[in-house]
């Protein structure tokens, strides 16, 4: 999750810059190693639903889930983190301390971070589609010859 | 009733084939207990798999309540296995990052047409039955063997299948905890009328069943 919440930092900052290719291209390439990650480490579970009468699309919405479930709560992670920011800057009345923080922390315009948020999800399609085929492919015996 | 007729088992191609099981016919009537007894590597193991379609005969047919397991497609196994079959394997097989509880309802939740209530009526239901119901918030981790085969019962159970397979439910256990999950097994083979069949290298354990059958070299003798 920390990973993910660097990355919205990250992304909604580049697409600020107006970097969008390079950002976009970022946020594939973590979202996709996510996704595979999650389903590979998830092999052993998968099979063992299989094992005990789930059919594929079901064992495929624990994956899904789970990668949405990851995203979701990084997002409303990073926006918490950035309502803070935005509280103590004003409480102290704090403007410089608050342009300093900004560089780290995206918070205006929150549209960007809703946008990196979208973004984000996009991204997870490709990834989300080779979870679906390890998903499907794993073996409802995988369990029991590993074990 | 479970029929296996002319059913081999291959591993391997070419000069490295292997045959694991040799043109096995068994019949198994409803509620009997069935020992399938034999030596490690005799593909004792390999039959109980096969005859829940976890595996694809080479040749044969398996009827498990005349329902054609080697017929189905993949797509509709797992509806055969969830509702006519009940596992209980060697190395439990639970989920680590499941409670007990979890373990046992997740069997019943791709069941949208069972209502949340009942699923987890039904699955206090059976951890009362093997007894574990005061460990129904720990996680695997934090149990014995003995508490871990336990829950891996009562997740067979827990969709009421008529059949239940056991691979070498005692294998990782003491013997008196094996004896003990034992018991168990054969009360509900008693009591719920559950065809059993049990797959074993362990003679102590064929005391437990109606009927033994021997296997050596992928044959039944």
């Amino acid at each position: 999750m920390i990973v993910y919440v660097i990355l919205f930092l990250v992304v909604s900052d580049g697409l600020i810059q107006g970097e969008w290719l390079l950002y976009g291209l970022m946020a594939l390439i973590v979202s996709t190693f996510y996704a595979i990650l999650i389903s590979q480490s998830r092999r052993r579970d998968m099979s063992i639903f299989k094992c005990i009468g789930w059919g594929n699309n079901d064992v495929m919405l624990i994956v899904v889930g789970e990668v949405l479930l990851v995203t979701l709560a990084s997002f409303l992670v990073m926006l918490q983190i950035s309502f803070e920011i935005v509280g103590i800057a004003g409480y102290f009345n704090a403007d410089a301390l608050f342009q300093g923080i900004r560089s780290l922390i995206v918070i205006d315009p929150a549209s960007t971070l809703f946008l990196t948020f979208f973004m984000i999800m996009a991204c997870q399609i490709p990834g989300l589609l080779i979870a679906w085929r390890r998903a499907v492919s794993v073996p409802p015996m995988k369990a029991l010859r590993e074990e | 009733m479970i029929q296996v007729q002319e059913v081999d088992k291959e591993y391997g191609h070419g000069k490295n084939t292997v045959a694991a099981l040799k043109d096995i016919n068994i019949e198994i009537m409803e509620g009997e207990f069935v020992a399938v007894v034999g030596p490690s590597g005799c593909g004792k193991s390999t039959l109980l798999h096969v005859m829940a379609g976890l595996e694809q005969p080479t040749s044969g047919r398996i009827l498990v309540d005349a329902v054609d397991v080697t017929l189905i497609s993949e797509r509709d196994l797992p509806k055969v296995r969830a509702q006519k079959i009940g596992f209980v394997f060697q190395s439990f097989l639970l989920i680590e990052d499941l409670t007990a509880f979890e373990n046992v309802q997740a069997v019943l939740w791709p069941s949208v047409d069972i209502p949340k209530e009942k699923q987890e009526e039904m699955t206090l239901e059976v951890l009362r039955e093997v007894d574990m119901l005061e460990r129904r918030d720990h996680f695997p981790r934090q149990m014995s063997g003995g508490e871990q085969q336990r829950i891996a019962i009562a997740r067979a159970l827990v969709n009421n299948p008529p059949i239940l397979f056991c691979d070498e439910p005692t294998g990782n256990l003491d013997s008196k905890t094996g004896e003990n999950i034992m018991k168990i097994i054969a009360n509900l083979n008693r009591e719920r009328n559950m065809t059993v069949v049990l797959v074993t290298h362990n003679e102590d354990l064929v005391k437990f069943a109606k009927r033994t059958l021997r296997m050596r070299d992928g044959v039944i003798k």
